[in-house]
C-alpha cells in the first residue's frame, strides 16, 4: 500500500527525533548540572578566597601588635633605668652600663653605624643638607656629620645627614 | 586585559595607584615609600638618580639636578644637566618611568597603560606634554585628567547626580582651588585659583623661626645659622604639628641642642594649639582669597557648593579645616588620605577603563552571626565565626559525653553569647544507633555547610558507623539590622557575666573528666595501686563528687586539684616501682636506659599528660548528654 511506508518513515523519524531531543535533554540536564557544580566550586573559592584575606588582615594587625609590643617592652626597661640613673648621684658608671646593653641590643638587631666623616658622598648612605666652599679639599668630602646614619641588615635605615665639601673652581 | 595603573605626577612628590578586586591600592616604590619626591639627577660619573636618591644628593650637585620640573612642563624651556639638553617631557619621562618600573616590581607583571593627572589649570600645551612624558616612558596614555576630578573621583562623587565641588588642595609648595560641577559622570571645571608660592613649608619656616628666637632670647644663640641644630628643630617641629593636631598641648625637647662657653644647652619649649595656630594663622588667611576668588569666577555662593574635597598633608591640620569649614560653610570631607587622594582617583579612572571597576563583581553574602552548636554544659562552640564570606564548610569532630551514650543531639545556634541558651536556636536533631562505647571515643563529625544563598546544611556523622543525620535551615544569613544589631548588643553587654558562666562550667566539665578518669584508672590499675594511695584516692574522688552536686565553684576547683594531686602520687609511685624493676632487670646497662630517657624530649610524667589534654579538648566540644 502506497501510504504505508511514508507511514513508516514518518514514524521512524518521529522516533529518531524524540530519541534526539531526549539524548539532547539528557545531555542538557547533564551540562546545567555540571555548570552548576562548576559556578559552587567558583563561588565557594571566591569566598574561600575572601576569608582567607580577612584572616590575614587580622594575622597581619596581631604581628603589628607583637613586633610593637616587643619594642615598647624594651623602651619600658630602659625607660625605668633612665630613671634610676636620673636619680643616682654619680649615675656615670650606671648608664655606661645601660649604653654597653643598648648597644648589644641594637648590634642583635643588625643595626650597623654609617661612619661617614671625611668620606665621599654617597647619595644610597648620605643625605646632603649643605655644601661648604673651600679652595683645598677633595670634592665631594664628607666634612661633618649632622645626623648619624644606620643600616639595618644591608638595608638603610636612616642616611646620615651630611655636609659636604665643594672645591672652590 | 592588562591592568591600567593611576599616576598623580606631582611638583614635589610622584604616586601611583592601581585597582585590585575592586579596590584602589596604593603602589609602593622600591624604596617602600607610597610616594617619592620628583626629583631628578645626573651624577658626575653620568648616572641617573629619580626619587629619593636624587633628593638626597641635591645640594651637592645642583648642576646636575632637577626640580619641581612640572612647572616648565608645556614651555619651550630647555634643561641643562651635564652638557646635555633636555625637554620637561624628557624629564618627568624619567619620573615616570621609575613609576613604570616600581609598579611592574610591585605588581609582578608588565604595566603598558596609564591615567595621568595634571592640574586643573594645565592648558592644551601642557596637557599634550605630559601625554608626550608618558610615551617617552613608554606608557599608553590612556587619559590625562584633572587632579581635582581624581580627588572627587576618589570620594566617589561622580555617583551621587548633580553636584559642585570645591577642591582645596594644599601641598607642601602650592595652593590650588577648584570648584568643578558634575553630572552624569562628567566633571567640568567651572574655576580655578590659587597660589603658587604658598604652602607646608612656610608654615615650617615660620614655626622654626618662633622656637629659634624663644632660644635666642634666652642663651643668645640663633639655631637657625648652624645646620646641625636647625635640622634637629625642623624635625622637631614636624613631629610637633602632627602631636598638636590630637593635643592642646605639647613639649618640644631637645637636650644637648648647643653648647655656650662649654655649658651643654637643652632646648625647652612648650608649644600649644593655640600658639601654632596664632604663628601658621597668617599663612592660612592667604589661603581665603583664592577660594573667594574662585568662588566669584565660578559664579557661585559658598552655599551653592555640595561637597568640599581636602587634598594635600597641610589639611591634616585642624586649623586648616577649619577654615575650609568657614569658608564654604559645610565641613569637608577627609576619609580618604589627603596625600593619597588624587593617585587614587587616578586609579579610580583607570579601573573604569580598564573594566576592572564594572565587570560584574560577585557579590558574596557573609553570616551576621557566628553559628554554633551546643556542647557539654550548654556551651555554644562556634563552627563558622560571625562575618564569614559564603558559600563556606566547616567541620569538626566532637565525641559522647557519657559512657555507652547512643545517641547525641546537635543543637544549632546563631549569636555571639558562650552560652547556648543564649543563642537562637535555629534548629535541632538527633543522631542515634553509635554503637556503645566509653565517654569520648567515639567520634561524631558535624559540618556546617552554607550555600550562596544563605541555606545552611548541618550534617552529623558517626565516623564509626557512618550513620548520618542532616537539617536544612533557610535564612542564616538573612536577619534584619536592627536583629543583628540587637544581639552584638547583648553578646557586649553581658560579656562579663558569659565569661565568669563559661568559666564555671569549665570548671565543672574539668572536673567531671577527673572523676571518670579516676575511676578508670582506679578499676585498671587496681592491682598496682597500694591499699593506702587506692583509700586517699577514692576519698578525695568522693569529695569532689559530692562538691560536683552542689553550686560551690570554689569548693570544686579545690577537690579537682586535690584529687588531681592525689592520682599524681599515686602514680608516681608506680613508676618509681616499675623504674626499679626495669634497673633490677637491666642492670647490665644503667647507661643505655639513661639515654633513652634523655632522648625523649618530655619525661614520661607529661606524656600522660599530654593524653589527658586530648582527651579533655575532646570533652570540652562533647555534646550536651543525652536528656
Amino acid at each position: 500500500m502506497p501510504t504505508k511506508k511514508p507511514t513508516g518513515t514518518k514514524k521512524n523519524t518521529q522516533e529518531t527525533a524524540h530519541h534526539t531531543i531526549k539524548k539532547l535533554e539528557e545531555e542538557n540536564t547533564q551540562l546545567h548540572q555540571e555548570i552548576m557544580d562548576k559556578n559552587d566550586k567558583y563561588l565557594r573559592t571566591l569566598a574561600d578566597f575572601q576569608n582567607y584575606q580577612k584572616r590575614m588582615e587580622k594575622e597581619l594587625q596581631a604581628q603589628k601588635e607583637d613586633i610593637k609590643k616587643k619594642y615598647l617592652l624594651e623602651l619600658l626597661d630602659l625607660t625605668e633605668l633612665l630613671k634610676k640613673a636620673y636619680e643616682d648621684s654619680d649615675p656615670k658608671s650606671g648608664l655606661k652600663l645601660l649604653l654597653e646593653n643598648l648597644d648589644k641590643f641594637l648590634e642583635k638587631e643588625g643595626i650597623t653605624y654609617i661612619d661617614c666623616k671625611g668620606k665621599p658622598f654617597n647619595y644610597q648612605l648620605h643625605n646632603a643638607i649643605s655644601t661648604i666652599e673651600q679652595s683645598e679639599c677633595v670634592d665631594g668630602t664628607i666634612l661633618d656629620e649632622i645626623k648619624k646614619g644606620y643600616l639595618v641588615g644591608e638595608k638603610l635605615l636612616r642616611p646620615a645627614h651630611v655636609i659636604v665639601a665643594k672645591k672652590k673652581p | 586585559m592588562s591592568k591600567i595603573i593611576g599616576i598623580d605626577l606631582g611638583t614635589t612628590n610622584s604616586e601611583a595607584a592601581y585597582i585590585e578586586a575592586g579596590k584602589p591600592v596604593v603602589i609602593k616604590s622600591v624604596e617602600g615609600q607610597p610616594y617619592f619626591p620628583s626629583v631628578v639627577a645626573f651624577t658626575k660619573t653620568g648616572e641617573m638618580l629619580v626619587g629619593e636618591a636624587a633628593k638626597r644628593q641635591a645640594v651637592t650637585n645642583t648642576e646636575g639636578t632637577v626640580q619641581r620640573i612640572k612647572r616648565k612642563m608645556g614651555t619651550n624651556e630647555k634643561v641643562n644637566l651635564r652638557g646635555k639638553t633636555y625637554t620637561p617631557q624628557q624629564i618627568s619621562a624619567f619620573i615616570l618611568q621609575k613609576i613604570k618600573k616600581d609598579a611592574e616590581d610591585f605588581l609582578g607583571e608588565k604595566i603598558t597603560d596609564a591615567v595621568i593627572t595634571v592640574p586643573a589649570y594645565f592648558n592644551d600645551d601642557q596637557r599634550q606634554a605630559t601625554k608626550d612624558a608618558g610615551a617617552i616612558a613608554g606608557f599608553n596614555v590612556k587619559r590625562i585628567i584633572n587632579e581635582p576630578t581624581a580627588a572627587a573621583l576618589a570620594y566617589g562623587l561622580d555617583k551621587e547626580g548633580d553636584q559642585k565641588i570645591a577642591v582645596y588642595d594644599f601641598g607642601g609648595g602650592t595652593l590650588d582651588v577648584t570648584i568643578m560641577e558634575v553630572g552624569g559622570g562628567v566633571f567640568e571645571v567651572l574655576s580655578t585659583s590659587g597660589d603658587t608660592q604658598l604652602g607646608g613649608s612656610d608654615m615650617d619656616s615660620a614655626l622654626v623661626d618662633y622656637i629659634a628666637e624663644e632660644f635666642k632670647k634666652r642663651h643668645g644663640v640663633d639655631l637657625r645659622k648652624e645646620p646641625k641644630t636647625l635640622q634637629r628643630v625642623l624635625e622637631a617641629v614636624e613631629t610637633a604639628k602632627i602631636e598638636l593636631s590630637s593635643t592642646l598641648q605639647t613639649d618640644i625637647n631637645l637636650p644637648y641642642i648647643y653648647v655656650v662657653t662649654g655649658e651643654p644647652k637643652h632646648l625647652e619649649i612648650k608649644l600649644t594649639r593655640t600658639k601654632l595656630e596664632e604663628i601658621i594663622s597668617p599663612i592660612v588667611q592667604r589661603s581665603e582669597k583664592p577660594c573667594r576668588q574662585a568662588l566669584q569666577d565660578a559664579k557661585l555662593k559658598p552655599e551653592d557648593i555640595d561637597h568640599v574635597v581636602l587634598v594635600g598633608g597641610v589639611t591634616r591640620m585642624q586649623m586648616v579645616q577649619k577654615k575650609v569649614e568657614e569658608i564654604f560653610r559645610q565641613k569637608p570631607k577627609r576619609e580618604v588620605d589627603p596625600m593619597e587622594c588624587v593617585a587614587i582617583g587616578a586609579a579610580i579612572q583607570a579601573g573604569v577603563l580598564s573594566g576592572e571597576i564594572d565587570k560584574d563583581i560577585v557579590l558574596l553574602d557573609v553570616t551576621p552571626l557566628t553559628l554554633s552548636i551546643e556542647t557539654l554544659g550548654g556551651v555554644a562552640t562556634p563552627l563558622i565565626d560571625r562575618n564569614t564570606t559564603v558559600p563556606t564548610r566547616k567541620s569538626k569532630v566532637f565525641s559522647t559525653a557519657a559512657d555507652n551514650q547512643t545517641s547525641v543531639e546537635i543543637n544549632v545556634l546563631q549569636g555571639e553569647r558562650p552560652m547556648a541558651a543564649d543563642n537562637k536556636s535555629l534548629g535541632r536533631f538527633h543522631l542515634d544507633g553509635i554503637l556503645s562505647a566509653p565517654r569520648g571515643i567515639p567520634q561524631i563529625e558535624v559540618t556546617f555547610d552554607i550555600d550562596v544563598n544563605g541555606i545552611m546544611n548541618v550534617s552529623a556523622k558517626d565516623l564509626g558507623t557512618g550513620k548520618e543525620q542532616s537539617i536544612r535551615i533557610t535564612g542564616s544569613t538573612k536577619l534584619s539590622d536592627s536583629e543583628i544589631e540587637r544581639m552584638r548588643k547583648e553578646a557586649k553587654e553581658h560579656e562579663d557575666e558569659d565569661k565568669k558562666r563559661k568559666e564555671k562550667i569549665e570548671i565543672r566539665n574539668i572536673a567531671d573528666s577527673l572523676v571518670h578518669s579516676t575511676e578508670k584508672t582506679l578499676e585498671e590499675l587496681k592491682d598496682k595501686f597500694s591499699s593506702e594511695d587506692k583509700e586517699n584516692l577514692e576519698k578525695a574522688l568522693k569529695e569532689l563528687r559530692e562538691a560536683l552536686t552542689g553550686d560551690d565553684m570554689d569548693k570544686i576547683k579545690e577537690n579537682s586539684d586535690k584529687l588531681t594531686q592525689e592520682l599524681q602520687k599515686a602514680s608516681t609511685k608506680i613508676y618509681q616501682q616499675a623504674a626499679q624493676q626495669y634497673q633490677q632487670t637491666n642492670s647490665g646497662d644503667p647507661s643505655k636506659s639513661d639515654e633513652s630517657w634523655k632522648g625523649h624530649p618530655s619525661d614520661d610524667d607529661s606524656t600522660i599528660n599530654a593524653d589527658y589534654k586530648v582527651k579533655g579538648e575532646k570533652k570540652k566540644k562533647k555534646d550536651e548528654d543525652t536528656e
